[in-house]
């Protein structure tokens, strides 16, 4: 039963007979060949992949395992032989001689498996000699089984509230997003004697932004001290209650769900008027937020990082910092999202080095780091948490203990959730795990500024960042 | 035999580079052609190619890579220079084209390609044998993959017997049509299996990043293809 598409396809007969779901496996797969842009690199992958088992060495769930069904190289595999079997006219042609392969619901389930046991942190794509990125294979992977009924619940519930329930994955409506802020606005008076604004709705401002929408219920302290650098630097900024949530886990499962997602950012931004979007602490929020100018059409607004807005501050002098420092060793934790490809590395370490007398690295770190453990939202399915804190979060957990620090600094929100717990559940008692602004919110000295809005323009220190 | 030779060294062998040289290139031109696509839809067409570029080159020429695996990446490195270098620049095999088709180039002296044959012969088996002492190795492993290191190794075998008689045990025609066959019959493989990395390799990274620039419609064309446009999450 061939399709029509540019990507035809054979299904035996057989192979229906048993259940619908590879066949509707093989739809989905052929429509995403047909309109993604993935198809090339998949077939390349499955022309020159050697085997070699390189990538064993970069995978810290290998690392801890050492089982088979944890080889990156092997994962990919479940994949590409679907794809070269059912997708190329070579694999057509074994099929009618005789190759005993077909797709079934055990291979997907088995692919289901492998393909969360992933957390798609990319660290195995350098390591590869042939090029081949094992966590675009994990992505389109997740993309196709989901489109089969295969999506970790919490992923899928998450992105169901963003979508078509209250509008964020927190559930958080607009009293109790308002209410929260009141509540961190008194807590920034009390601390620092200056009423700082957590700003909504306002029309023309320069920056919408974009936290992880949990922090508004979990990182009291990373709101507070977004909210401090941005008071501090007289930025121009917003909360738009149409959409205030960063969060973006179509990123995990789904291209058509996070297409749908980013495109809800850029109406917000649009609908207040707004230029730029800024984005919290939280790695995958700013990845997705990157796919902006890919969903978003040539206006689409610019996005800034909050610590590249921060540094960008730091460099131009903008931003007043008390004489003292943070004794406490800091170590820094670079989330995969932003550091992989080396987009957001450098910029935090500026940071600290300004506020910390004893910051100490990760080894390894910056394009090379360790996942937490908890990626590609893993961290949000709880019944697995003895498997990202074992098995997946170990290779981590050594790694902060050899810093012996007592901050691990982890500008993300899955990052921190994940984190706190591969530090319980490995008896990391000392350390805590904080964002880069709880501990900005020390050192800031909001003074300067005083208690009112400051009205000069933060554009000219930022216009590098927004191009990047 | 020598009808057999003559067979193997004259339209055989000339059928074998045309098909080596037109598989691949075939396949360079589809790939390019798919990727020039790829490229126009995407919604987002800013690639990083100083990026896609430092990562191509740091895995062609890969001696800061050995950090990791030193062993195998030596090995396989040693193995790779030898199959490139030895065919295209022994001096017998260009002595053979000029008299052909009358083109000439640079020629490596005798010693050093005897050096580099040598090499492919010791790291043939290596790379095979690090393999099998590997417990990831094996279990990635079908006997395609032992035996592609082994058959590439056959023509060296085969070709430094001929080019040392003194050292062949053999009688030279059935050696020599050995060492046609084998090049010949590894000339045809290289477009239809992995070692048509060979010509790819530059471009596995660029295709990896278009990937990740998605076409700005794709996730909705996907459910409108799926009939899922408009279902519920």
């Amino acid at each position: 039963m061939p399709s029509k598409g540019r990507y035809s396809y054979y299904v035996e007969p057989a192979a229906l007979e048993v259940t619908e779901r590879p066949a509707r496996f093989l739809r989905a797969f052929a429509a995403v060949l047909e309109h993604a842009n993935y198809a090339p690199a998949l077939d390349l992958y499955a022309r020159v992949g050697v085997k070699c088992a390189r990538c064993t060495a970069a995978c810290q769930l290998y690392e801890s395992t050492g089982a088979a069904e944890d080889i990156p190289c092997r994962r990919s595999e479940l994949l590409l032989r679907v794809y070269r079997r059912y997708f190329t006219s070579a694999g057509s042609l074994r099929a009618r001689l005789g190759d005993a392969f077909v797709l079934s619901d055990e291979y997907i389930d088995e692919m289901a498996e492998a393909y969360y046991r992933c957390t798609a942190c990319r660290r195995c794509s350098a390591f590869c000699p042939m090029g081949i990125d094992h966590g675009l294979v994990t992505h389109l992977a997740r993309w196709l089984l989901a489109e089969v009924g295969v999506i970790p619940k919490a992923l899928v519930v998450a992105v169901r509230e963003q979508l078509e329930g209250v509008g964020n994955t927190s559930a958080i409506p607009v009293p109790g997003l308002k209410d929260t802020c009141e509540f961190l606005e008194e807590e920034i008076l009390e601390s620092h004697g200056v009423h700082v604004r957590f700003p909504f709705d306002v029309e023309g401002a320069e920056y919408v932004f974009f936290p992880a929408v949990s922090d508004y219920l979990l990182e009291a302290d990373t709101l507070m001290g977004n909210a401090a650098v941005l008071h501090a630097t007289g930025a121009s900024w917003t909360i738009g209650t149409g959409n205030y949530d960063g969060i973006n886990y179509g990123l995990f499962y789904s291209d058509r769900m996070m297409e749908r997602i980013v495109k809800n950012v850029v109406a917000e931004v649009r609908r207040l008027g707004g230029r730029k979007v800024l984005v919290g602490e939280c790695g995958h929020a700013t990845r997705a937020a990157w796919y902006i100018p890919t969903f978003g059409g040539p206006d689409a607004p610019p996005v800034v990082n909050c610590l590249q807005y921060a540094h960008a501050m730091l460099e131009a002098g903008r931003l007043p910092l008390k004489p003292e420092r943070i004794t406490e060793r800091v170590t820094y934790h670079d989330p995969c999202n932003i550091a992989r490809q080396g987009r957001i590395t450098e910029e935090p370490r500026a940071l600290l080095r300004a506020i910390c007398s004893d910051f100490v690295e990760m080894t390894p770190n910056r394009t090379t780091n360790y996942c937490c453990g908890g990626g590609g939202g893993t961290v949000s399915i709880d019944e697995i948490r003895a498997f990202r804190t074992g098995p997946m979060g170990r290779s981590k957990a050594r790694q902060i203990r050899e810093t012996g620090a007592h901050y691990v600094v982890a500008p993300c929100a899955n990052c921190k959730k994940q984190l706190r717990e591969v530090c319980e559940d490995n008896d990391l008692d000392g350390v805590e795990v904080v964002g880069l602004h709880d501990l900005l919110l020390r050192v800031i000295d909001l003074q300067p500024a005083g208690g009112d809005s400051v009205s000069r323009s933060s554009a000219g220190a930022l216009a590098t960042v927004a191009q990047g | 035999m020598e009808s057999a030779i003559k067979l193997l060294s004259g339209p055989i062998f000339r059928a074998a580079v045309v098909f080596f040289a037109l598989g691949l290139a075939r396949g360079v031109f589809l790939l390019v052609w798919e990727l020039r696509r790829t490229y126009r839809r995407a919604g987002d067409q800013q690639i990083p190619l100083r990026r896609v570029g430092s990562a191509a080159l740091g895995w062609l020429v890969p001696h800061r890579k050995l950090t990791v695996q030193p062993v195998f990446g030596l090995v396989s490195m040693a193995f790779h220079m030898g199959l490139l270098l030895t065919p295209l620049f022994l001096a017998g095999h260009v002595a053979l084209v000029a008299a052909s088709v009358g083109i000439a180039w640079p020629t490596l002296p005798n010693p050093v390609a005897t050096a580099l044959t040598l090499v492919v012969l010791v790291a043939a088996p290596t790379l095979v044998l690090l393999r099998v002492a590997s417990r990831p190795g094996r279990a990635l492993s079908g006997w395609r993959d032992y035996a592609l290191p082994l058959l590439v190794a056959v023509p060296f075998a085969s070709g430094i017997l001929v080019m040392h008689p003194a050292w062949n045990p053999f009688p030279f025609q059935p050696t020599y049509l050995m060492h046609l066959a084998s090049a010949d019959l590894a000339l045809f493989l290289v477009p239809l299996t992995r070692l048509s990395h060979m010509a790819f390799l530059p471009l596995t990274q660029l295709a990896t990043e278009l990937a990740w620039h998605f076409p700005p419609d794709a996730g909705s064309r996907v459910g409108a293809a799926l009939g899922k446009a408009g279902e519920p999450v």
